[in-house]
């Protein structure tokens, strides 16, 4: 198989579920805003060019419904030739996303293609309007569709991770993500229109658009010690609190993917080159030990070095399992490669698009920083891990 | 035109002018509290106006963190505006009464009153909460028509659960003026009026300090301690629990102190003016801030043991420690405990001959001749007197009540021969050959007037209808010892239930149904209504858990089984016969007696203070008599026919949290937000007004021409609902908030109310869901977690978590 390379890789700011920047902007305008602004970061890219969008949603229904795939190509102002679809791996859908375009490359199939990812959080919350477990196989395992918090409390319980630690972590994210805030290193972030039905003098709502900066749940004043005051979210005598968690978040996030033979063409000079990719299923009601399966794996199959990689984005879903993850893979003294500019814990964490997102913050890390091998993984709902393996070109 | 109150105005938000605005509020009245600018602000309305409504913030504050609740409901809070006295004042121009609550000072009281005479609209009523100064000296200076609109209206802390309002006109009051006040405290904010006179601390204070103050120095001088007077002066007299002084603790003993002083000052010529210096020992109390509950030290304290547990503790008088203590007792109170009435207990206790009765014999004759002797001084009547002692302390008897349960001619000898004097209107009804001071004539009750030397009818609201008073005239058609079919008038019939805390039992079941053969042939319509007292009284606290534990200990299935289908159809003949039926729930209405609202009636007109729920799985059970199905009719009968649903969820939840976590309404408003009450339903705010608005929606129904409703296959959420709650169960159980045994209870819960194996949607018949409410209802008692937790409730009357 031919490689694909990635040339452009962007996102919108994450902004807080109903009450963040983003609360009242329907999340097909994010996408095909955050589409539309990959093409033209693509100098001599014409959207006619783009044979196929993937698009990564983990909860594809009411506004992310309609296969929001073909619904935002169409609204980015792609021709009707450019085809859509909606990819659902829950959080690891914009990662998959990624994958499929690229897939279509690497076959030889298609000259250039997107992968992508959204999720408005506000418009559909976690688990969908309507989540309707089978009631058969409930009665014996409703585990499998154990809440997020839960698994995140089974696997600090299963796995010794203090609420001390979860608390140190969370605060180290939001260090970080404060500092790369202010000093302007999220390069891949495109400032993004957000919509805002505000009242008008003369009595009635008008809809206005401003323009949306930054990731509005950085908490720049959190400490350890008011992390350490916060209650339990999920279950009694818990650990896991709101400032341990990711934040729930609206966002969306794109990436640019073409043949060789395109890039040259084009005259462009690619980012990076997707190299592995995998999937590994553990058990539903811990599934945020995930990536401690799915990285070493990822990095067997290519041939890598754990040693060798330089950067990670290791999605923190929760502290707790980011935490364990990172210790089990021997990776606890590594800090100053894994999730240098924060995580979600601070940047948040919108499902879909948190794939496609991370892509595009590890790839502009990889390229400041000059880190040949990246690596993306996550914890997906259900009880899986996914893992990517980035090499800068 | 017809006065109305639309808008209300409370000046001073502290705990009494807070709790004022929370009852108006809580009847739909807008209210604005005002309340004075911090001292030491800068002056000008210019500064920040934060700062400025910082105090009245703060009583608000109060109001929506009080325990228990001041509001109905939380969202009442809405109809509170708040402001200052400085730059609100013009505000009050509004209001159609102004009640003022500020501190118990003259001069700022006559300020505050010069003040609202320049703004207050012409002929807005304007009143005041002072308990000690007279309304006349407040009122000096003030204009012709400003005099004629002033009234004093007295109210109980905490104001939403005292039933006593007392009004206080003022020399110049304009009759008008005094009745409409009167008629709007008692429809519109449910109180019991007492007219009292512009005397110190007028009636239920004068009265209740006397007794408090006076049994508080016999303590001191016989040698008692707390414990055994709060024992003695208990439920066992017919007085709350709490006593005198676990009262005190509650009232605070700075107020306390502050009204026997005021009233000590005022009232020079009383005869008894001795009976309200408190001993030393509680001047001290107060010096050393033991103020009661708020101070969480006062007569009472509790403390902790390093393991955490409590222990009550009681001060020594003498010594003003701290001591533990246990509940004492005297042959009297044994023979008291013995006794069937309250009137045999009362007498076995001042009749005795032990410490304990012959100290509750002085201080009650005491009280007795005190009260007697303020008539006509303080009120024109025995009965106000006793209505103040009812409704403003919780006394289950007036003092004049009391005196009869204890036999008039026998307690006057008792208190001649103890050299007590008897006051003479009491010898002269006496030997005018009467006995009590209250009797019953036709139905009738008639006081004992002191002026007229003979007795009078004590005067009912019109809309108040007495069970008590048709029953003594002959009006039952049909009884049992658990229910009776009373007669209302106009052909319709009340059944009134009269178990222990009204408990719904086979009798019941069965009277029910013979009931409405009997209104079939002879009436037009039913009300389900009782007039059990009590705060808050219970209009039917549950079902005869007793009798099923017997059923279920021989292992009676088949029996139990009938029982259910026999009380479930009975509900259903209800709601099906061609009859209006209308519910008139107030209290506890719980398990049972909720289910009956539920499913018998067309229509719930409630008490504004409803504990409403089904609470069965409290006692690892679930509602069996209709509730399950019933409250899911509830909840989506009013969907409008063009809605098409596909999703019933959000039916499905709050009827699943209802019974799953056992809800109980904290007030009707609430239980209108749970979905026990829907919008064809009313709210009423006194209690004795229900049953006479029930009837008036029963003849309501029949004159709009009543149409029964059709029974029709209902729509029910089917097998998704059970998948729903399956999974979200196993996250609580994960979680710690549910048990294993709670778990199979709410999974089988869910079952039921979604209709068993069906598909999602369908249509099923009602007894579908009334068959699984019976098998469930069976295989709960089956469980041995479930018969743990019916013991227990047995024994100790809380619910065990297992």
């Amino acid at each position: 198989m031919r490689d694909a390379y990635i040339v452009t890789s962007v996102r919108t700011p994450g902004c807080k579920r109903i009450k963040g920047a983003f609360s009242e902007t329907r999340p097909e305008d994010l996408i095909s805003f955050i589409l539309d602004a990959a093409v033209k970061k693509t100098p001599a890219l014409e959207k006619k060019e783009v044979e196929d969008i993937m698009v990564g949603c983990a909860f594809p229904e009411a506004e992310q419904g309609m296969n929001i795939g073909r619904v935002a190509a169409l609204m980015a102002g792609f021709p009707v030739e450019v085809t859509g679809a909606t990819i659902n791996r829950f959080c690891s859908s914009g990662l998959e996303a990624i994958v499929q375009a690229s897939l279509r490359v690497m076959a030889g199939w298609s000259e250039v293609t997107i992968g992508a990812g959204v999720e408005s959080m506000t418009y559909v919350p976690l688990g969908g309007h309507m989540p309707r477990p089978h009631p058969e196989w409930t009665r014996e395992h409703a585990d499998l569709y154990t809440s997020m918090g839960i698994t995140a409390e089974n696997v600090a319980r299963r796995y010794d991770v203090s609420r001390a630690d979860q608390d140190a972590f969370a605060a180290q994210s939001q260090m970080r993500a404060a500092k790369a805030r202010k000093e302007g290193l999220f390069a891949e972030l495109v400032p993004t229109p957000a919509v805002r039905y505000v009242l008008q003098d003369s009595g009635t709502y008008q809809k206005e658009t401003v323009l949306q900066k930054v990731d509005d749940g950085i908490r720049d004043n959190t400490t350890v010690e008011g992390l350490a005051k916060l209650n339990p979210a999920f279950a009694a005598g818990g650990t896991v609190t709101a400032g341990n968690s990711s934040q729930t978040t609206d966002g969306a996030a794109a990436t640019v993917i073409m043949s060789r033979e395109k890039v040259d063409a084009l005259g462009l000079t690619p980012v990076a080159r997707l190299k592995c990719y995998t999937t590994v299923g553990c058990q539903p009601d811990e599934m945020g030990v995930g990536p401690k399966y799915a990285i070493p794996k990822v990095l067997k199959m290519a041939g890598v070095d754990i040693a060798d990689v330089g950067l990670f984005e290791i999605n923190e879903a929760f502290a707790s399992q980011a935490l364990h993850c990172i210790r089990a893979l021997g990776l606890e003294n590594d800090m100053d490669k894994i999730n240098i500019n924060g995580g979600a814990i601070a940047l948040g964490h919108p499902l879909g698009c948190t794939g496609a997102k991370l892509a595009a913050t590890l790839l502009a890390n990889m390229k400041r920083k000059g880190v040949r091998y990246g690596v993306e993984s996550m914890c997906i709902g259900g009880g899986m891990g996914a893992a990517a393996l980035f090499e800068l070109c | 035109m017809k006065r109305m109150i639309k808008t209300a105005g409370v000046i001073g938000s502290g705990i009494m002018g807070g709790g004022i605005a929370a009852l108006l509020a809580s009847a739909g009245i807008r209210t604005l509290l005002l309340d004075i600018v911090p001292p030491g602000l800068p002056a000008g309305p210019d500064t920040d106006k934060k700062a400025r409504n910082q105090i009245v913030q703060a009583g608000l504050d109060a109001v929506l963190n009080a325990r228990p609740a001041l509001l109905m409901q939380k969202k009442d809070a809405a109809r509170i505006q708040i402001g200052n006295l400085e730059d609100d004042f013009e505000r009050l121009a509004d209001c159609d009464w102004i009640v003022e609550v500020v501190v118990e000072n003259l001069g700022v009281k006559q300020g505050l009153l010069e003040r609202l005479e320049a703004v207050r609209k012409p002929g807005a009523i304007v009143s005041s909460n002072t308990s000690g100064i007279p309304l006349a000296k407040m009122s000096a200076g003030r204009s012709d028509d400003f005099r004629k609109h002033f009234l004093g209206t007295h109210f109980f802390n905490p104001v939403r659960y005292m039933k006593l309002l007392e009004i206080i006109p003022g020399e110049e009051t304009l009759p008008e003026i005094i009745s409409f006040m009167a008629a709007f405290g008692e429809k519109r904010l449910g109180k019991g009026i007492v007219m009292a006179k512009d005397t110190p601390n007028f009636v239920g204070n004068r009265i209740g300090v006397q007794g408090i103050v006076r049994a508080m120095q016999l303590m001191v001088a016989d040698g008692l301690t707390i414990p055994e007077v709060d024992t003695l002066f208990g439920p066992a007299m017919g007085r709350p629990k709490t006593g005198f002084f676990k009262t005190a603790d509650l009232v605070g003993l700075d107020t306390l102190v502050h009204v026997a002083e005021n009233t000590f000052e005022l009232v020079p010529d009383d005869e008894r003016r001795d009976s309200f210096k408190v001993p030393e020992f509680i001047n001290a109390m107060v010096q050393k801030k033991l103020l009661g509950k708020k101070t969480k030290s006062g007569f009472y304290k509790k403390d902790l043991t390093p393991e955490w547990k409590t222990i009550r503790k009681v001060i020594n008088p003498q010594t003003l420690e701290y001591e533990e203590y246990q509940w004492p007792s005297f042959p009297c109170l044994e023979a008291a405990k013995k006794a069937k009435t309250l009137p045999e207990k009362i007498k076995a206790i001042v009749y005795a001959d032990d410490k304990g009765g012959q100290y509750a014999w002085k201080a009650l004759a005491e009280n007795l001749i005190y009260a007697a002797n303020r008539i006509p001084e303080i009120a024109d009547t025995i009965v106000e007197i006793d209505n103040a002692m009812k409704w403003g302390f919780n006394f289950t008897l007036g003092p004049f009540e009391t005196w009869d349960a204890i036999g008039v001619a026998r307690s006057v000898a008792k208190m001649e021969a103890d050299g007590l004097v008897v006051p003479a209107p009491v010898k002269k009804m006496l030997a005018a050959g009467h006995a009590t001071f209250y009797k019953n004539e036709n139905g009738q009750t008639l006081y004992y007037d002191f002026a007229a030397g003979a007795y009078q009818p004590v005067a009912v609201s019109a809309a108040a209808v007495s069970l008590h008073s048709l029953k003594a005239s002959g009006k039952v058609v049909k009884s049992c010892p658990s229910a009776s079919l009373v007669d209302l008038g106009d052909d319709v019939f009340c059944v009134e239930f009269h178990t222990k805390m009204n408990a719904i039992n086979g009798e019941i079941i069965d009277f029910m149904a013979d009931g409405i053969d009997y209104i079939e042939k002879n009436g037009i319509g039913l009300v389900i209504g009782n007039q059990a007292g009590g705060m808050p009284g219970a209009f039917s606290a549950g079902g005869d858990l007793k009798f099923m534990g017997e059923l279920a200990r021989s292992k009676k299935w088949a029996e139990m089984e009938s029982f259910l289908e026999k009380a479930q159809q009975g509900l259903q003949r209800a709601r099906y016969a061609s009859l209006p039926v209308v519910a008139a729930p107030y209290g506890l209405t719980l398990g049972g007696g909720c289910e009956i609202c539920l499913g018998a009636a067309d229509m719930i007109v409630a008490h504004a203070e409803l504990y409403m729920g089904l609470v069965e799985i409290g006692v690892g059970l679930l509602p069996a008599g209709g509730g399950c199905l019933n409250l899911w009719k509830k909840m989506t009968q009013h969907i409008p026919a063009p809605v098409k649903l596909a999703d019933l969820a959000p039916f499905f939840l709050p009827t699943f949290m209802n019974i799953a976590m056992a809800r109980v309404s904290t007030s009707a408003a609430d239980a209108g937000a749970n979905g026990f009450l829907g919008p064809v339903d009313r709210i009423i705010f006194n209690r004795d007004y229900l049953i006479g608005e029930a009837k008036k929606e029963v003849l309501k129904m029949v004159d709009d021409g009543y149409v029964p409703p059709v029974k029709k296959p209902i729509r029910v959420m089917g097998t998704v609902a059970q998948g729903m709650v399956n999974a979200e169960l196993h996250n609580m159980k994960e979680a710690g908030f549910v048990s294993a045994h709670d778990m199979l209870l709410a999974r089988r819960i869910a079952f039921v109310i979604s209709g068993g194996d069906v598909r999602a949607n369908a249509r099923i018949d009602e007894d579908v869901i009334l068959k699984l409410e019976r098998e469930a209802f069976i295989d709960f008692w089956k469980e041995e977690k479930t018969v743990a937790r019916v013991e227990h409730m047995l024994k100790t009357g809380k619910p065990l978590r297992n």
